[in-house]
C-alpha cells in the first residue's frame, strides 16, 4: 500500500485580480500560481516588491479569496476555522493594539486561538522568553521599537503551538543579532516537525535556512525547487587578479574579459571559459605581470534571482 | 464561540476605556448636568423640570456622540491599522468579529450610561430635586436607541472611513428623529417620486422618536408600557437586521 503525503500548503492555478484607483483599473496580482510545500520543510518565498508575495499569503490565511484556482492548507480551505487553529501567522510590518501591554496582547491572541484559560499564562511566559521580551512584558506596546514589535509578532504567531507557520517578511526591522535569533527560531521550528513558509527579499536568510525556494515575479512563479537544484554549483565564471600590467597589454586583456576592474596596480578580470584563462595568462606572461589569484565562481542565489527577475521582465512578467 | 466574541468585545471595551475621548465625553456630560445648579435661581419654579430635562438630554446627547464618534471607527480602524489580520488569521469567524465589536461598543455605552446616570442622580441630590426612580425609564429607552444607532455606526464602519461613517450615522440619527416629517412630506407632495422617496425613507430609516420618553417622564405624564415594550422589540429586530447586513458586507470583503 502506498501512502500519499498530501502537501501542507498547495495552490493550484491560483489567480487574483482586483480593481484599483479612480478608474477601477484591473490589476492582475497573481497569475496561475502553483506551489506545494511539504510537511516539515522551510520554504522561502522570494520575490521583488509588488511581485504578489503578500497577496498569496493573504489567500493562504483566508484574508482574501482567489479570483480563480484554489489554495489548500492542511488539506482544507484556508478560511476553515479547523485550519486556522493549526496555523500561525505573522503579517508584514505588524501593527498591534498599542494600548495593550505585551502580556495582555499575547493573552488575547491565545484566547482567540482556542488555548485553554488555564494554559494561557504559561504559554505567554514561554513565548516572551523565546523572543527575549520578558523585560518589556508589562509595558504598553505604544513605546515599542520596530524590532520589539517584530519579536512580539513571532510570539503571537507561535502562541497556540501551530503546525504550520506562515511569516510575511519576518526579518524586516531586525538588526543582525535579531535576524540571527529569528533564523534560529525558524530552524528550531523545523526540528519540532513544523512547516514554515516565509516570504522575504533578503536572500542571505534564504540561503542559510531554506530547504526549498519559490521565486515569484509579476504574479507568476518563475522558479521553484531545492536550492541545490537551482544553484547547480557549476562554474559560471573565473576571476583572475593580475598585478603590474602595463598600458599597452591592458586593452588586449579587456577585450577577452567579460568585465574588468582596475584598483591601484591590480587588475581584476572576469572571464567565461578555461580557454579565456589560457589567453589571459599568455598575455600576462608576455607583459611580465604577476598572477595574484585565479578563482572559479559558481552562480550565487542573488545572481540567479536577478537573472530570473530580469528575464521575467523581458517576457512581460513584471 | 462565546469565548472569542467576549475576547473581541472586551478588547474593544479596553481600547475605548484607555482612550481619552471617552473619559472626556463622560466628564463633560456630568459638568453639563451640574451646570443646572447655575440655572436654579432664575428658573422661576420650573427648576426641577429643567434640571431633570437637562440631565436626561445630556445623557442622551453625549452617549449618541460616543456611539457616533467611537462606534464609527471600531471596525474601520482594525482594517486601516491591519490588526484585523491578526484576528481573522485565527479561528475567529467574521460574524464573531462583527458581533464582538458591536457587543464591545454596547459595553462601552452601557458603562457610560451607568456613570452618567450616577452623575445625574448626584446632581439631583445636590440641587435638592427628588431623585425619582421613574426617570430611569427614559435612560433605559435611550439605551435601546443607542443599540440601533451603534448598529448603524458598525454597519457603516465596515465599508466607509470613520469620518464618513460618523456623518452618515449622524444623518440617520437626525432623520430618525424626524420621520413624521418624511411622512407628512410624502402626504402633501404632488410629485410621485417625492411621495415614493418620502415613504421609502419613512419605512427604512429607524423611527428614533419612539425612544424619546423624556418629556413624559419629566412632566409626570403616564407612561405607556405597551408602547415601550413594542419600541424595545422594534429596537431588537432593527439592530439584528443591521448586524446581519454588516456581517454580509464584511463576509465578502478581501483584506
Amino acid at each position: 500500500m502506498t501512502v500519499v503525503n498530501q502537501p501542507v500548503i498547495e495552490t493550484v492555478r491560483l489567480s487574483k485580480s482586483y480593481r484599483t484607483g479612480f478608474r477601477m483599473k484591473r490589476v492582475q496580482a497573481l497569475s496561475e500560481l502553483n506551489l506545494q510545500v511539504e510537511q516539515g520543510e522551510i520554504f522561502g518565498f522570494l520575490g521583488p516588491n509588488g511581485a504578489g508575495k503578500t497577496t498569496t499569503i493573504k489567500i493562504l490565511i483566508g484574508l482574501a479569496q482567489p479570483s480563480s484556482g484554489f489554495a489548500t492548507v492542511l488539506g482544507r480551505a484556508p478560511r476553515d476555522p479547523r485550519v486556522k487553529r493549526r496555523v500561525g501567522f505573522l503579517p508584514e510590518s505588524p501593527y498591534f493594539y498599542e494600548y495593550l501591554t505585551a502580556v495582555e496582547f499575547l493573552a488575547l491572541t491565545a484566547q482567540l486561538s482556542g488555548v485553554s484559560r488555564s494554559e494561557i499564562p504559561g504559554r505567554v511566559r514561554q513565548m516572551l522568553k523565546l523572543v527575549r521580551m520578558e523585560h518589556a512584558a508589562h509595558q504598553q506596546m505604544r513605546g515599542f521599537s520596530r524590532g520589539m514589535l517584530q519579536r512580539i509578532g513571532i510570539a503571537q504567531a507561535l502562541i497556540h503551538d501551530p503546525e504550520v507557520v506562515i511569516l510575511d517578511e519576518p526579518m524586516g526591522g531586525l538588526d543582525p543579532i535579531g535576524r540571527k535569533e529569528f533564523r534560529d527560531i525558524i530552524v528550531s521550528l523545523r526540528e519540532q516537525g513544523k512547516t514554515v513558509f516565509f516570504s522575504t527579499h533578503i536572500l542571505a536568510d534564504v540561503e542559510m535556512i531554506c530547504d526549498r525556494v519559490g521565486i515569484i515575479v509579476g504574479g507568476k512563479m518563475v522558479e521553484i525547487g531545492r536550492l541545490s537544484e537551482i544553484l547547480t554549483g557549476e562554474v559560471e565564471s573565473i576571476e583572475i587578479t593580475l598585478q603590474g600590467v602595463s598600458g599597452k597589454f591592458r586593452k588586449g586583456l579587456e577585450r577577452i574579459a567579460q568585465r574588468s576592474i582596475e584598483s591601484g596596480d591590480l587588475l581584476l578580470l572576469t572571464v567565461k571559459s578555461e580557454e579565456d584563462v589560457e589567453r589571459v595568462l599568455a598575455i600576462a606572461r608576455e607583459a611580465q605581470a604577476k598572477v595574484r589569484s585565479i578563482i572559479p565562481r559558481s552562480l550565487t542565489l542573488e545572481e540567479f534571482f536577478m537573472a530570473r527577475v530580469k528575464s521575467a521582465g523581458r517576457n512581460g512578467g513584471v | 464561540m462565546l469565548n472569542r466574541i467576549w475576547g473581541i468585545a472586551f478588547n474593544t471595551f479596553r481600547e475605548s476605556v484607555r482612550d481619552r475621548v471617552l473619559a472626556a465625553l463622560i466628564v463633560i456630560a456630568i459638568l453639563v448636568m451640574a451646570s443646572a445648579k447655575v440655572i436654579q435661581p432664575v428658573a422661576l419654579g420650573e427648576a426641577e423640570k429643567i434640571i431633570k430635562d437637562l440631565g436626561l438630554s445630556a445623557i442622551t446627547l453625549f452617549c449618541v456622540l460616543i456611539a457616533i464618534l467611537v462606534g464609527g471607527r471600531i471596525v474601520y480602524r482594525e482594517v486601516e491599522k491591519r490588526t484585523i489580520y491578526l484576528l481573522l488569521a485565527r479561528p475567529v469567524r467574521r460574524y464573531e468579529f462583527i458581533i464582538g465589536k458591536y457587543c464591545g461598543m454596547m459595553l462601552v455605552l452601557g458603562v457610560s450610561l451607568v456613570l452618567m446616570t450616577a452623575g445625574f442622580y448626584l446632581v439631583l441630590l445636590l440641587t435638592g430635586v427628588k431623585p425619582e426612580p421613574r426617570l430611569l425609564w427614559a435612560v433605559l429607552m435611550t439605551g435601546f436607541e443607542l443599540a440601533i444607532l451603534t448598529a448603524v455606526a458598525v454597519l457603516f464602519s465596515t465599508f466607509v472611513t470613520p469620518i464618513a461613517s460618523a456623518v452618515f450615522t449622524f444623518v440617520v440619527y437626525f432623520i430618525g428623529h424626524s420621520t413624521q416629517l418624511l411622512r407628512q412630506l410624502a402626504a402633501i407632495s404632488p410629485a410621485p417620486i417625492v411621495k415614493f422617496i418620502g415613504m421609502f425613507l419613512y419605512y427604512v430609516l429607524p423611527n428614533l422618536n419612539n425612544f424619546n420618553i423624556r418629556g413624559d417622564v419629566v412632566h409626570n405624564a403616564p407612561l405607556n408600557p405597551l408602547a415601550m415594550v413594542l419600541s424595545i422589540a422594534y429596537a431588537l429586530v432593527y439592530t439584528f437586521t443591521l448586524l446581519l447586513i454588516a456581517i454580509f458586507v464584511f463576509n465578502r470583503r478581501d483584506f
